[in-house]
């Protein structure tokens, strides 16, 4: 369970200080897949960052299975991230000059997964996103869907229990990106990995069990799919006077 | 991340911009050849001094003055000392400076000493003049006592092994006479040599001419007030080597112990400064050290020398030689970190996006910086294995050249590379270069992944 409670991010001093982030709460399930949706600048990624200890806002509580992860130290946060958290990114950021195997087993080295143990388990995520016959090519050789896909390896090999996704197809074309999306899904109804995903795009959005709705730093609403359909408005007054 | 993975991925990345890394350890390299090539000059001057005094001076062998300004040289020296009955101008050879010279009762007290043997005192004689067989000209030159404690080199004729003299009818003359007389080395040995002592006439006292005069008469009292002459003669047994790389060169002409002691008699016995030596050569005997010796010696009042000092004074000079070598390959060095400095500035720069992406994915920030410290060890590494395998290359292909041009003799290389002093070496840049990536490996880990993944 992710609890993300009175969160708070300015972005610059006095005259410059921008909100990007203003009392942010909610609640999201273990195994759930969430959508947090809202235009380009509205705070989407600086939500995500928050959540996962990359960023350290100035007030509130993340709270990750009963831990504050704000509170923690840089050390615990790294171990965090290393051990149970992983991202997909727009942009792929997979190593062109490097094998896929070697993106891959990346997470597993900053996990200090002895050598012996990856083989296997990059061997299985590289199966999962059909790219084992890729196995020794360089990166910059792939499409950008298999870009893609070889960050989902990247992600999912060391079996994460949040998987972020920073619109992660937003570079792809429509087919591509079903592709993409069929796989962060498939994988987290299979392993029961809360997925959180940033987007634009209302129909991705629909996939899933929940959806934040940003604006100007602020939850705008919050839909809950798997329940009725029900729109619940953030009342102004639970908000904190700015 | 396990050391072992890092280590991996600095070396992987440094595949990757292979000119680049290439380049920056070419600039160690240079260094690195220079130090390598100092080193190896070091060692082998020393081995080569080493294996001359080894096989030319007995290690027991001792040089005792009365005097230790004579080893001090002219630095301590005020130009002012205080008179005293025993001191001589010294000759040319211990400059122009007032010596203490060692009376026979100093030569009697070293003798005496249960830690010394083979004591001599070193007879300098000043000859009126010689001459060579078949040379018509008259030459003038220094006579001395020939130390068997020391082996010259020859380039003709031999020498006895340490310890024995030469023969009574022997001479041992220095290469350079063969310039003046005109004669080659080969020619002198076996050459006849005859000196021609004259001794001033003495100033005797009263009694002793009325002594003289009552025994000898008016004959005998001439034959005391005017100069006498001495004439003998000596065959050149072997032409000793004048080259620079000579541990011992001679300036005077060498006849055995005796010989000298006669002349000296000659010619000092009944002056003022008869019996008075400059210094005196000797052997610690085979159970002490000759360092106690010395160290007791300078208790009792006297200067030594061990075989070893002199292959300290030989090492001093390689010493400052191999400094300025070295001097020229830190210079080399200390430029090349600033290569290093740069190339890991821009190789942070342009792995932004990597190093984000593998913070977020949860490397430590000490992580990162080794990553970086890493690489930079690699490049120091590989620098100094190419600068340090081509002065090896280089130096064993050109050793007999330089050996030749030194005139060393066979099998004594100037060169001498050794394991373990390179290997220390390719650590220590490889240390000078994680120093040198310091600063660009604090960018590293300190940078905000946030930033480096920002997409615009
Ligand atoms: N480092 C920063 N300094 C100042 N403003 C920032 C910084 N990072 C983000 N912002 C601002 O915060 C707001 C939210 O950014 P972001 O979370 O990236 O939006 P998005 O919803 O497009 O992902 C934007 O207006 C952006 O300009
Ligand atoms: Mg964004």
């Amino acid at each position: 369970m992710i609890e993300v409670r009175h969160v708070k991010k300015t972005y610059g001093k006095k005259q410059n200080k921008f909100v990007a982030l203003d009392d942010v709460n909610f609640t999201i399930p273990d195994g759930a897949s969430v959508a947090i949706l809202g235009k380009s600048g509205s705070g989407k990624s600086t939500l995500m960052h928050a959540m996962s200890g990359l960023d350290r806002p100035e007030e509130g509580e993340v709270v990750i299975d009963g831990e504050n992860i704000l509170k923690l130290k840089a050390k615990a946060v790294d171990k965090f991230r290393a051990t149970k958290m992983s991202f997909i990114f727009q942009s792929f950021f997979v190593q062109a000059n490097e094998t896929c195997y070697d993106n891959v087993s990346l997470p597993l080295e900053i996990a200090r997964v002895p050598k012996r143990e990856r083989r296997a388990k990059v061997q299985k995520a590289l199966d999962a996103v059909e790219l084992s016959d890729k196995i020794k090519s360089k990166a910059r050789n792939l499409s950008g869907g298999q870009k893609q896909r070889l960050a989902i390896a990247r992600a999912i090999v060391n079996e994460p229990t949040i998987l972020f996704a920073d619109e992660p197809t937003g570079n792809l074309d429509s087919t591509t990106g079903e592709v993409i999306e069929n796989l962060l899904f498939d994988y987290n109804k299979k392993n029961g990995t809360t997925l959180i995903i940033v987007t634009h795009d209302p129909d991705l959005a629909k996939k899933c069990d929940m959806q934040l709705f940003i604006k100007d730093g602020k939850i705008a609403s919050q839909v809950n799919e798997q329940k009725k359909p029900k729109v619940t408005k953030i009342p102004v007054s639970s908000r904190r006077a700015q | 991340m396990r050391r072992r993975d890092i280590v991996r991925r600095a070396g992987r990345s440094l595949r990757q911009a292979k000119a680049r890394t290439l380049l920056t350890s070419l600039a160690i390299a240079v260094g690195a050849f220079t130090l390598t090539i100092s080193i190896a000059a070091g060692e082998g001057s020393r081995q080569y001094a080493d294996k001359l005094i080894g096989s030319n001076i007995n290690p027991q062998a001792l040089f005792i003055v009365k005097d230790k300004s004579v080893f001090e040289g002219s630095q301590t020296s005020t130009g002012v000392t205080e008179y005293d009955e025993d001191t001589i101008t010294g000759h040319a050879a211990m400059g122009q400076q007032n010596v203490k010279q060692l009376t026979q009762a100093d030569i009697d007290t070293l003798t005496k000493r249960s830690d010394l043997e083979a004591v001599q005192p070193i007879y300098n004689i000043s000859m009126k003049y010689f001459q060579v067989q078949g040379v018509d000209k008259k030459y003038v030159a220094e006579l001395s006592t020939y130390n068997d404690g020391v082996r010259s080199d020859t380039v003709a004729g031999s020498l006895p092994p340490l310890e024995k003299q030469i023969n009574d009818t022997e001479v041992v003359v220095p290469e350079s006479f063969g310039k003046t007389l005109g004669m080659s080395a080969a020619d002198m040995v076996g050459k006849k040599i005859t000196i021609v002592l004259e001794r001033a006439a003495s100033a005797p006292t009263n009694q002793q001419i009325q002594e003289i005069l009552m025994t000898e008469g008016t004959a005998g009292l001439s034959k005391l007030t005017t100069g006498e002459t001495k004439t003998v003669t000596y065959t050149i047994s072997a032409v000793t080597k004048q080259a620079s790389t000579s541990l011992t060169a001679q300036t005077e002409m060498l006849v055995a112990n005796s010989q000298a002691k006669q002349l000296y008699d000659f010619m000092k016995s009944g002056t003022n400064t008869y019996q008075q030596y400059t210094g005196v050569t000797a052997r610690a005997k085979s159970d002490f050290k000759p360092e106690d010796v010395k160290a007791s010696l300078e208790k009792a009042g006297f200067g030594a020398r061990t075989a070893k000092d002199l292959q300290n004074l030989l090492f001093t000079i390689v010493n400052i030689l191999q400094g300025i070598v070295t001097g020229f390959g830190v210079l080399a060095l200390f430029a090349s970190v600033f290569g290093i400095i740069n190339t890991q500035y821009i190789s942070v720069l342009e792995r932004t996006q990597q190093i984000g992406l593998m913070k977020a994915l949860g490397m430590r920030s000490k992580d990162v910086a080794k990553l970086f410290r890493y690489e930079a060890a690699w490049i120091g590494f590989l620098g100094g294995a190419i600068g340090a395998g081509i002065a090896w290359g280089l130096g064993t292909w050109l050793n007999p050249w330089i050996m030749e041009q030194l005139s060393l003799g066979d099998g004594n290389y100037l060169l001498i590379f050794q394991p373990i002093p390179i290997a220390l070496l390719i650590v220590a840049l490889m240390i000078v270069a994680v120093v040198a990536g310091y600063f660009p490996a604090r960018k590293a880990a300190k940078l905000d992944p946030i930033e480096a993944l920002r997409t615009e």
